[in-house]
Order: C-alpha cells, then sequence, then structure tokens
C-alpha cells in the first residue's frame, strides 16, 4: 500500500477528515440535546430549591460544621463501600430500614390522627377478624378449596358488621386510651410480621419469643411514656413503625452477613452527623440559613398573611389520604384489566374483537387530557351520584380513573415480560389458568407490576388540574377526617398561593411546599426505579 | 405404585365448587377490563350531555366561530381566542420539544453507551413526571423574569436607506407578568420524554441488518443515522410527534399558572408579540370557570363541557391518528 | 443410583432394539391411548391428517419424523395442551383408557394431571427445587407428606443424590441436564398414568442426553412414555414403538421399533430412515 502520494487518496482522505468531523460534530449535538431539557430542569430546581433553603444567610463556620460532621464522614464511608458491593447491599437495606420506616411510621400515624384512631381501629378490628378465622380453619382441617374466595368475602362482611355495630361499640371502645388504638394497628400487626419472618427463618418458638417481644417493647415504651407524662401515641407509633425494622434489619445483618455488615453503619453516619452539626451550631450560635423548610411548614396550616406560620400538614395528609384510597379503587381494576388481556383474552372471534377494542380504547384514555377526568368526575360523583363537592371519595375516585390506563399498561408489560415457557410448564402439570396466575405469573410479575404502580402514584400525587374541576378545596386548616369529608391536595396549595406576590410567599414558602412535593414526587420514582434495576435484570 | 387399570383411569373432572370459583375469577377479571370502555362511554356521556344542553343555547356557529370569550362578564362565548391561545403554546412548545426529542432519542438509540442510558432514560422520565403545577410556577416565577432580563429585542432583517424594499425590523418585546413564551418553554420540556421514548422505541425495532447494510457500504455512522435508521422509523417518529402535540394541547396547570387568563386573538404581523402577551388556552378556561364560585348551571358552568368536549374531540382525534400511523409502522419489520 | 456406567451411547450406526423385550410380549399389553380419524388444523392449515394409533401402557413409544411433520401436534393432542392455542381445531378421538378427552364432560386441566409432559427445553420455575417438584402436589392439594414425594420423585428422575442438599435453592441454579431431569421428577410428582416427552434430549449436551435416556428406561416400568425425537438413534435406543410421521401430518408408518428401523414397509419410510430424505 504505497500509494500515499497519489493525489487521489489524499484527496478521500480530507474527504473522510471531513466526514469524521461532521459526525463529531453531530454527536455533540445529539448529547447536547439529549441532556437540554435535563439540566434546564436541574436549572430551575436548583432555583426554587435555593428561594426554599435561603442558604445566603447561612455564615460560612455554618457550612463548615456540616462539612466537618455529615458531608465528610459520608464521603468517607461511600468511598470505604464503594468496591464492596456486599457492605453496599447491607448499607441500602439499612438505609430502606431506617427512613423507610421512619416516614411509614410518621405517615401512619398522620394518617390515622386525621381519621380519628378509634374509627380506624373499630373498622380494622371487625375487617381483620373474619379473614383470620377463615386461615385459621384452613390451617387446621388443610381443607384449601374455600380459603381464596372467603377471605374477600368475609373482609366485606366484616367491615358491614362493623358498620352496622359502629353506633353500640364505638362507645366502649372509646373508653380505652387512645395509644390502644395505635398498639392493635400498628404494634400488633408488626409483632406478627416479626413473628412471621423470624418463625420462617428459626422455628416457631424464636419466632413467637421475637413477636412477643416486640409486643412487650410496645407496652413498655407507652408506660414509659405515660409516667414521663407524654402522649404514648407518637411514641408507641415509632418504636412499633421505625426502631423495631431497624433493629430487625441490623440484628439480622449482623448475625448472617458478616462481610457486609459495615453497611449498617450508614444511616446513622447519616443522623448522627447531622444532630452532631445542629448541636454545634446551636452550642456556638452560628447563624443558619434563612430557611422555609421548617417544621412549621410540614405541621402547620396554610396561613396566607405571614409566611413563617404558614404550612401544608393538612394538604400533605390530605395527598396521602386521597391516593391512598384511589390505589385501593383502582389498582385491583387495573392489575384485574391488564391480567384479562394478557392471560385471558382469546385472540380470535368475539373475544378477540372485544380484546382489540379494549387495548384501543385503553391507549386513548391515556391520551385524555387531566381536565377532562375532572369533568368525568364531577359528572360522575356530583351530578350521578350526589356527593358533596371536593369530597375526598370524588377526588380519590377522579384520580383513580386517570391513573387506571398507566396501571393497566404497566402491569400489562410486566405480565409480558413472563417467558411463555413457564406458563406452559405450569398448564403441562395440570395447573388451571388461575393456579398458573397465581402460583407462577404473578410472582414473577411482582416487581414490575409494583414499579408501574408506583409510578402511577407518583403522578397522581402531582395531578392537579382534575382536582381544581371538581373543586376540591385549597385550603382547610385539617386533614379529612374521612372518606367523605372534605379533600385537599398539596399541589391545589401551590397552585392556589403561586398568585400571592408578597416576595416571602413567592420566593420562600411556596417554593419550599413544592420542594416537599417534588421530594415526596423524586422518592417514589426513586423507589419504582431501584425495584426496576433491582429485579429487572433476571428478565 | 402399582397400577391395576380395574378402576380406569379415573376422573377427567375437577370438582365443581373449583371450577365455580375460577371462573367467577375469571368473570371479575373480564369485569374489570371491560370497566375501562364504561370510563370512556362516562366521559363521552358526562360531555356531551352538558356540551349539547350548552350548544341548544348558544349555537356552535357563534361558538366556533367567535372572537371574543367573556363568559362570566360579557356572557360573549367565541373559542377562537382560546384555541389561538392553544396553538401558540402547542407550536411553540413543539419547536423545543420535537427536534431536542429526536435528538435525543437518536442518541439514545444509536450512539449512546448502555451506561449512559441507564442513566439519561430515567433521567428524561423525571422530565414528564415533575408535577405540572410545579412546571406551571417556575415559568411563572423563575423562567419569565430570566428571559424578560435580555429583552425586549430587536433585528433588523432589511436595514434603512436600502433601495425599494422598506426598512423591515424583527421586535421581541418585553414579557407580561403571565405570558406564552415561559409556558411554551416548560411545556415543552415537559413534553420531550414523550418524543424521545417513543422515537426511541421506532428508532430500536429498525432491524440491525439494515445498519450492517449500511456500514457493509462504507457508510460512515452519521450516515447509517440519518439516511437509513431514521427514515425507516418515520412513522414511529410521527406517531411521537403527535401524541406529544396531543399531550401539549390538553396540558392545563402550567398553561394556566403561566400564561394567564386573558384570551387573545393572535397578532399579526409581529408574531414574536404573541409570546410576550397572555393569553388563555381551553385548558385554562376550564379552570377558570371551576374556579369561579356559585357555579353549578348556567350557560358558563356548561360552556366548561363544550370546552371539554372540544378538547376531547380534538385529542381523541390526534392520538387515533397517531395510533394508526403506529400501526402501519409496527407492520413494517 | 440409575447411573449404569455402561453408556457408550454416542452411536454412529443404528442400533436396533438390542435391548431385551420386557417382561410381557408386547402384543398382550393393554392400549392405554387410542386416536381414531384425528386431524388437526391451524386456522386453514392442517397439521395432522388421519391418524389412528393406538399406544399401550408402559411402552416407550417414539414418535419420529421430519420437522414440521406433526409430531408434536400430536403429542400436544393427547393431554390437550393444544387447547391453549386459539386458533387450533382438533377434530376425530383421543380415548385415553376408553375414553374420549375431548368430550364435554373432561376437563383438561384433570386431564393434565393424568398426562404429565416434558419440554424440549428445560423450564423449572423460578422457585426452589423442592417448590418444583412439589408444585403439581400442591395444586392438586395433594393430602400426603409432600417432602417424602418429592424424595422419592427426585430418586426416580436419578436427581436425588446430586441435589438433596440444595433442595431450596432456586432451581434455575441446576446446570441445564439437572435441570431437565428436575422437570422430569416435576412431572412424575404427581403420579401421572403417561408421560408425554416433546425432544427432552434436544436442548442438552451428550452426556446430559445419555443420563435422561437411561431414565427414560427406568421410568417405562412405572409409566406410559410417548416421546417425539428427531434423533432417529435415540428413538431406536430406547423405545419399544416407533411411529414415523411424515410430511403434511400424516402417519406413515407404526410398529415395533425393531420392525421400523430393519424392515419398513413403505419406502418412504425406509428412505426416511437410511438418511435419503427429511
Amino acid at each position: 500500500m504505497a500509494t500515499e502520494e497519489t493525489g487521489d487518496q489524499l484527496g478521500q482522505t480530507t474527504r473522510l477528515r471531513l466526514q469524521k468531523l461532521k459526525g463529531q460534530l453531530f454527536e455533540v449535538s445529539l448529547v447536547a440535546a439529549t441532556l437540554v431539557g435535563i439540566l434546564a430542569l436541574l436549572v430551575l430546581f436548583a432555583y426554587i430549591s435555593v428561594d426554599a433553603f435561603r442558604p445566603g444567610a447561612a455564615s460560612p463556620v455554618w457550612f463548615l460544621a456540616y462539612f466537618g460532621t455529615l458531608v465528610a464522614p459520608m464521603a468517607a464511608f461511600t468511598l470505604y463501600a464503594r468496591r464492596k458491593p456486599a457492605v453496599q447491599e447491607t448499607n441500602a437495606r439499612a438505609f430502606a430500614a431506617v427512613f423507610g420506616g421512619l416516614l411509614l411510621s410518621v405517615v401512619m400515624y398522620a394518617v390515622i390522627d386525621s381519621l380519628s384512631p378509634y374509627d380506624v381501629f373499630t373498622y380494622v378490628f371487625f375487617a381483620s377478624i373474619p379473614p383470620a378465622l377463615v386461615l385459621t380453619y384452613d390451617r387446621t382441617t388443610d381443607d384449601r378449596t374455600y380459603t381464596g374466595p372467603a377471605i374477600p368475602v368475609s373482609i366485606i362482611v366484616g367491615l358491614g358488621v362493623a358498620a352496622v355495630l359502629y353506633d353500640f361499640v364505638r362507645g366502649p371502645i372509646g373508653i380505652a386510651a387512645e395509644w390502644i388504638m395505635y398498639f392493635g394497628l400498628v404494634t400488633v400487626p408488626a409483632a406478627l410480621l416479626v413473628a412471621r419472618l423470624t418463625a420462617s427463618r428459626r422455628g416457631r418458638r424464636t419466632g413467637a419469643i421475637a413477636g412477643g417481644a416486640v409486643a412487650a417493647g410496645g407496652l413498655a415504651v407507652a408506660l414509659a411514656s405515660i409516667v414521663a407524662g407524654i402522649d404514648a401515641s407518637l411514641p408507641v407509633v415509632l418504636f412499633s413503625g421505625s426502631v423495631v425494622p431497624t433493629s430487625y434489619v441490623v440484628w439480622r445483618s449482623v448475625r448472617t452477613n458478616p462481610e457486609g455488615r459495615v453497611g449498617v453503619v450508614g444511616p446513622f453516619v447519616l443522623i448522627g452527623g447531622t444532630l452532631l452539626g445542629a448541636s454545634l451550631v446551636e452550642g456556638f450560635g452560628i447563624d443558619n440559613p434563612d430557611t422555609f423548610l421548617t417544621p412549621n411548614l410540614l405541621l402547620q396550616s396554610w396561613d396566607g398573611l405571614t409566611a413563617s406560620n404558614a404550612g401544608v400538614y393538612p394538604q400533605i395528609v390530605g395527598s396521602i389520604v386521597v391516593v391512598g384510597f384511589m390505589a385501593v379503587l383502582a389498582f385491583p381494576v387495573g392489575i384485574g384489566a391488564a391480567i384479562y388481556l394478557e392471560e385471558y383474552a382469546p385472540s380470535s372471534g368475539w373475544g378477540g374483537r372485544l380484546a382489540t377494542l379494549l387495548e384501543v380504547n385503553i391507549s386513548n384514555l391515556a391520551g385524555v387530557p387531566s381536565v377532562v377526568y375532572g369533568l368525568l368526575g364531577l359528572a360522575l360523583f356530583r351530578r350521578t351520584l350526589g356527593f358533596g363537592t371536593g369530597i375526598v371519595v370524588s377526588a380519590a375516585g377522579t384520580l383513580g380513573l386517570l391513573i387506571l390506563p398507566i396501571v393497566i399498561v404497566s402491569t400489562q408489560e410486566a405480565l409480558r415480560s413472563v417467558p411463555d415457557d413457564l406458563r406452559q410448564g405450569s398448564y403441562g402439570m395440570g395447573a388451571s389458568r388461575w393456579q398458573t396466575l397465581r402460583e407462577v405469573v404473578l410472582p414473577e410479575a411482582i416487581p414490575g407490576t409494583l414499579t408501574g404502580t408506583i409510578l402511577a402514584l407518583a403522578r397522581a400525587i402531582g395531578e392537579t388540574a382534575p382536582l381544581v374541576i371538581i373543586a376540591v378545596a385549597t385550603t382547610t386548616y385539617s386533614p379529612p377526617s374521612g372518606l367523605f369529608s372534605s379533600a385537599t391536595a398539596l399541589p391545589l396549595q401551590i397552585f392556589a398561593a403561586s398568585a400571592n406576590a408578597k416576595p416571602e410567599f413567592r420566593h420562600g414558602v411556596v417554593p419550599a411546599a413544592a420542594v416537599v412535593l417534588l421530594v415526596l414526587m423524586l422518592l417514589m420514582n426513586a423507589t419504582a426505579i431501584v425495584i426496576r434495576n433491582k429485579y429487572g435484570r433476571g428478565n | 405404585m402399582s397400577k391395576e387399570s380395574e378402576t380406569g383411569i379415573g376422573s377427567l373432572q375437577r370438582s365443581g365448587f373449583v371450577v365455580r370459583k375460577e371462573r367467577l375469577y375469571a368473570r371479575l377479571i373480564a369485569a374489570s377490563a371491560v370497566l375501562t370502555i364504561l370510563v370512556t362511554v362516562g366521559i363521552i356521556l358526562a360531555l356531551s350531555g352538558r356540551a349539547f344542553s350548552f350548544w341548544s343555547e348558544i349555537s356552535p356557529v357563534t361558538f366556533f366561530t367567535g372572537t371574543s370569550w367573556s363568559p362570566v362578564i360579557a356572557q360573549s362565548y367565541g373559542v377562537l381566542p382560546l384555541i389561538s391561545g392553544t396553538l401558540i403554546v402547542t407550536v411553540f412548545s413543539a419547536l423545543i420539544a420535537l427536534p431536542v426529542g429526536l435528538a435525543a432519542a437518536i442518541y439514545l438509540s444509536e450512539y449512546a453507551s448502555d451506561t449512559a442510558r441507564s442513566i439519561l432514560k430515567p433521567a428524561l422520565e423525571i422530565l414528564a413526571g415533575v408535577p405540572t403545577v410545579i412546571y406551571g410556577y417556575m415559568a411563572l416565577v423563575y423562567v419569565t423574569p430570566l428571559i424578560d432580563s435580555v429583552l425586549p429585542l430587536s433585528a433588523q432583517v432589511i436595514p434603512p436607506g436600502v433601495p425599494v424594499l422598506p426598512e423591515f425590523t424583527i421586535v421581541m418585546p418585553s414579557l407580561r407578568t403571565f405570558n406564552a413564551l415561559s409556558a411554551s418553554f416548560v411545556v415543552g420540556i415537559m413534553i420531550i420524554p414523550m418524543v424521545s421514548s417513543i422515537s426511541e422505541d421506532a428508532l430500536s425495532a429498525v432491524p440491525d441488518s439494515l445498519r450492517q447494510a449500511g456500514y457493509g457500504l462504507g457508510s460512515t455512522k452519521f450516515d447509517v443515522s440519518t439516511k437509513i435508521v431514521v427514515p425507516s422509523a418515520t412513522s414511529g417518529i410521527v406517531a411521537s410527534y403527535v401524541l406529544a402535540l396531543s399531550r401539549a394541547i390538553g396540558e392545563t396547570m402550567a398553561v394556566t399558572m403561566a400564561m394567564g387568563m386573558s384570551p387573545q386573538m393572535p397578532y399579526f404581523p409581529n408574531v414574536l408579540k404573541n409570546l410576550a402577551e397572555s393569553g388563555q388556552t381551553i385548558t385554562a378556561a376550564m379552570v377558570q370557570i371551576a374556579g369561579a364560585d356559585s357555579l353549578g348551571s348556567g350557560p358558563t358552568y356548561e360552556a366548561m363541557f363544550a370546552l371539554g368536549m372540544t378538547l376531547f374531540v380534538i385529542t381523541l382525534t390526534m392520538n387515533v391518528l397517531a395510533e394508526l400511523v403506529r400501526r402501519r409502522f409496527r407492520e413494517e419489520y | 443410583m440409575s447411573e449404569p456406567d455402561t453408556s457408550p451411547k454416542v452411536q454412529t450406526t443404528i442400533e436396533t432394539g438390542d435391548e431385551e423385550p420386557r417382561d410381557a410380549p408386547l402384543n398382550t399389553k393393554e392400549t392405554i391411548i387410542e386416536t381414531r380419524d384425528l386431524d388437526v388444523y391451524y386456522g386453514e392449515e392442517q397439521a395432522l391428517d388421519d391418524v389412528s394409533m393406538e399406544i399401550y401402557e408402559h411402552d416407550v413409544t417414539a414418535l419420529i419424523g421430519p420437522s414440521g411433520c406433526g409430531k408434536s401436534t400430536f403429542l400436544r393432542c393427547i393431554n390437550r395442551m393444544n387447547d391453549l392455542i386459539d386458533s387450533c381445531r382438533v377434530e376425530g378421538d383421543v380415548e385415553f383408557g376408553g375414553k374420549n378427552v375431548y368430550d364435554d364432560d373432561v376437563d383438561p386441566v384433570a386431564l393434565r394431571r393424568k398426562i404429565g409432559i416434558v419440554f424440549q427445553k428445560p423450564n423449572p420455575f423460578p422457585k426452589s427445587v423442592r417448590e418444583n417438584v412439589g408444585y403439581g402436589l400442591k395444586i392438586q392439594g395433594y393430602e400426603g407428606d409432600v417432602d417424602e414425594r418429592v424424595e422419592e420423585s427426585l430418586k426416580s428422575a436419578a436427581l436425588w443424590d446430586e441435589v438433596k442438599d440444595q433442595l431450596d435453592s432456586s432451581g434455575l441454579d441446576l446446570s441445564g441436564g439437572q435441570q431437565q431431569r428436575l422437570c422430569i421428577a416435576r412431572a412424575i410428582a404427581p403420579d401421572p398414568e403417561v408421560i408425554l416427552m416433546d425432544e427432552p434430549t434436544s436442548a442438552l449436551d451428550p452426556v446430559a442426553a445419555s443420563k435422561i435416556e437411561d431414565l427414560i428406561d427406568d421410568l417405562a416400568e412405572q409409566y406410559t412414555v410417548i416421546i417425539v425425537t428427531h434423533n432417529m438413534q435415540q428413538a431406536a435406543r430406547i423405545s419399544d414403538r416407533t411411529a414415523v410421521f411424515l410430511t403434511g401430518g400424516d402417519l406413515v408408518e407404526y410398529d415395533e421399533t425393531q420392525k421400523i428401523f430393519e424392515n419398513p414397509e413403505h419406502q418412504r419410510v425406509e428412505d426416511y430412515i437410511t438418511g435419503k430424505f427429511g
């Protein structure tokens, strides 16, 4: 190949070089385009966070203090765990247990508190006794034929009985102290769960002891609080929903995972660092940032005049109640519809035509603007069913209809990813369609379904337009007290307050409320992504 | 395990209860699927009842040709200003989202490494996941002042002193507090993932053999991407565009908060003025009516359903169109 | 346990029925499955054409033929796995113990509990070994000692010694050959009458395949085995009777294996067996 000197060849290389340059420019512009939206959003997030957090007012020493107590130790720990998968795994689990448990207990307390612990206890008690009896029958007689249908039926019967007997029962139950309700609602299930988990690994006796220990701990916490003269409810919930899972995970990791046991330290480095930093800042009188992300914001109700008093507690709890009840309404229907389309629907004949119609219909529903769902909710719940304006049931129902297509489509994808081999194998063993679904297909599809449903929840919690249309109240001073009481939601407050031109609102409380909403939504998205990455690789 | 055939092979049936139980489950599951049809029927009934009662009072001709929308004060129900507002937002958000989304799709499908894709895809999805009320707030409070800081701008297309031609200058005026530009900007950002994810699916569905053929002929990656892959995926890309536009048309909170509540007919010839001024979209008008107290009947309340019906028909048509285009592309391979 | 060291199974010449005939002469065995005028269509396309044959208890019956000849379709008709394909239509009778399995009062689910099936690709469930083998027992509401039955089945499938210490680890962690034996153990755990095998060794390496072949031999003591294979040596080695399907879903010849391989009646069968076509 000694032809370099021919002009012909030389011309080609120049052209090739030009082509290469063009290709590189193209690739750079593609990268830029991919990043531009993300970067724009990040800039806006930065603005909103700076307004909410106001780091400008803090003295440099403040940053130094937290850097020393929080950032540096966390960075050191992350660096240490970088190449140790076992440690990272334990670390992730510890984080999930500590902060998941904390979040869960706070949410449970707030929701039960707003709905009245006595009412919740009455209904939960009556709804859980009949299925417990059914399960006991199943255990003792080994007769499983009726268990499946009996459980939902017995729950409904239990709820019905509770509704009928409510007036008689509510009085006597009301005599008991409030913390006993929380003990029954949170500590007892936690104790049963711990007992079951332990029993499955270390035998029945140990399980019973562990469960008993949890219950005893709950009682001890309640007693201690009473002696100390504080309301025992919140301590009981925090103990059962947060301390118990944390100690369970820590104990298990330390015992069974010698390689990764260091990982449990992670969340405690974070908590300890924060506390230490806070005490330093407090002790030396260092200037804090002038933040609007205060306990007031999270625990007070709205105040349109004084920014430092304005809070979104009713709206946060309202959003959780509405979205939670929406999940109860929409998920069974959505998952059922997806199961029908993927597992039951025939592919030919009339049934096949129906299935095609359903598919097309669902993809169209997904494209209907959310305001239109608001009009549907208005017509359905207010006109047709005659419900009051903007109550929890209507709000949850409207949002439920809105997210139905999302739930269906994502569940369908999850079901479709289950290999057909497994279904064939199950049918070949003489399993019916239902048994195949329950034993083989659904267990495999759970992670995918979970991802989709969490994303649907995240979508619902930020949804505003349909709630405006069905006239859900923006500013209420207490969270909803029941399914038929008036609803409220966090995004509505942001919408309403955006008109407030006072700078401490415009560049203070409202961005802080927006940060709360964003954190909720990003947490959900992150959970969904973590589940997808953890379980998605197998498929 | 002796198998005496004297009793034959036993029953080839299952317990009647089990069969009935499973049939019941199957019916419940099928019922939840059929419920989705009822949702559509419900939407159509809910909208059409009130909408037609509105159109029996205010003639559809007045409604669709009227150039003034002032339901509460002047009782005038001309929808054209609202359609104009919706179109302005849709067009300008499309100017941002369609090229950017397609470029992102090409990058993710043809260029990005697996690691890059696994980070960028969820990050792009977040753009569509941020609550629109937050987009609206950000547009109102941050985007508008940010853009306005460089305005007004003017560019002389034809300088003075050119013979025959008149002097001509394009002017981008300062922004109002509520304006279409920042609304279009955030709507554009939020619909990027719609374009990028559906287009990426279409691009990834292009069989590798086509790419191999291109490389075999000595094409560069640029040529393969732009001259082979993108043309092969045209229908999927078009479908993603149509769906994204439909999403922009139906977007509510961001445009309500950032663009305001003052319906306007479009400005000519300086198109840019439309961006700087406030306006009102169909969706924003619905929010305004719903937000006004003491309603529940009367033509204004019913006008909300008429607007909803208009919106529903527009978006449904676009979705069906996109689905048809997409069907075609599925059949190609 | 059933690991005979006499396994020079990879042969190049066709070895015909040199294994001694089983306890009873073939012609005195009872019929367990009989098909009459069986036609199967997938949509418009005919997959089986007028197939009539009798299958005898405790026989190993091999179905051979070129690909697309309908042998798998025939196999799947027997336990109505074809019901799961919407476009599939079956005409004619398949009698199992004297009862037409396509009668209205036959529940295909109950039928498959009597006639198990092992597939071409090993498809253990993503569950533990124990749960895999116990699956059939669980769905049928077995009331005896499940663990005991699991152990028996794993022993019958010559897998017990290899997995007895990892009963609670996932079935997917086993090797391909072990997975297939796990699937066989899973199929025999509920104690069916007949086991259908659809090319059970074609996805396996020769050593793993020969283990399965030995196993099939043992299984015939207790069960009736019907096996689809594209490997003629395999059919010759393990089966008592062989059915040859040729293109178009035609059952051309069905006889004792020895006869098919040594002295077939039809020229087409001989051509196929000697490799002149197919």
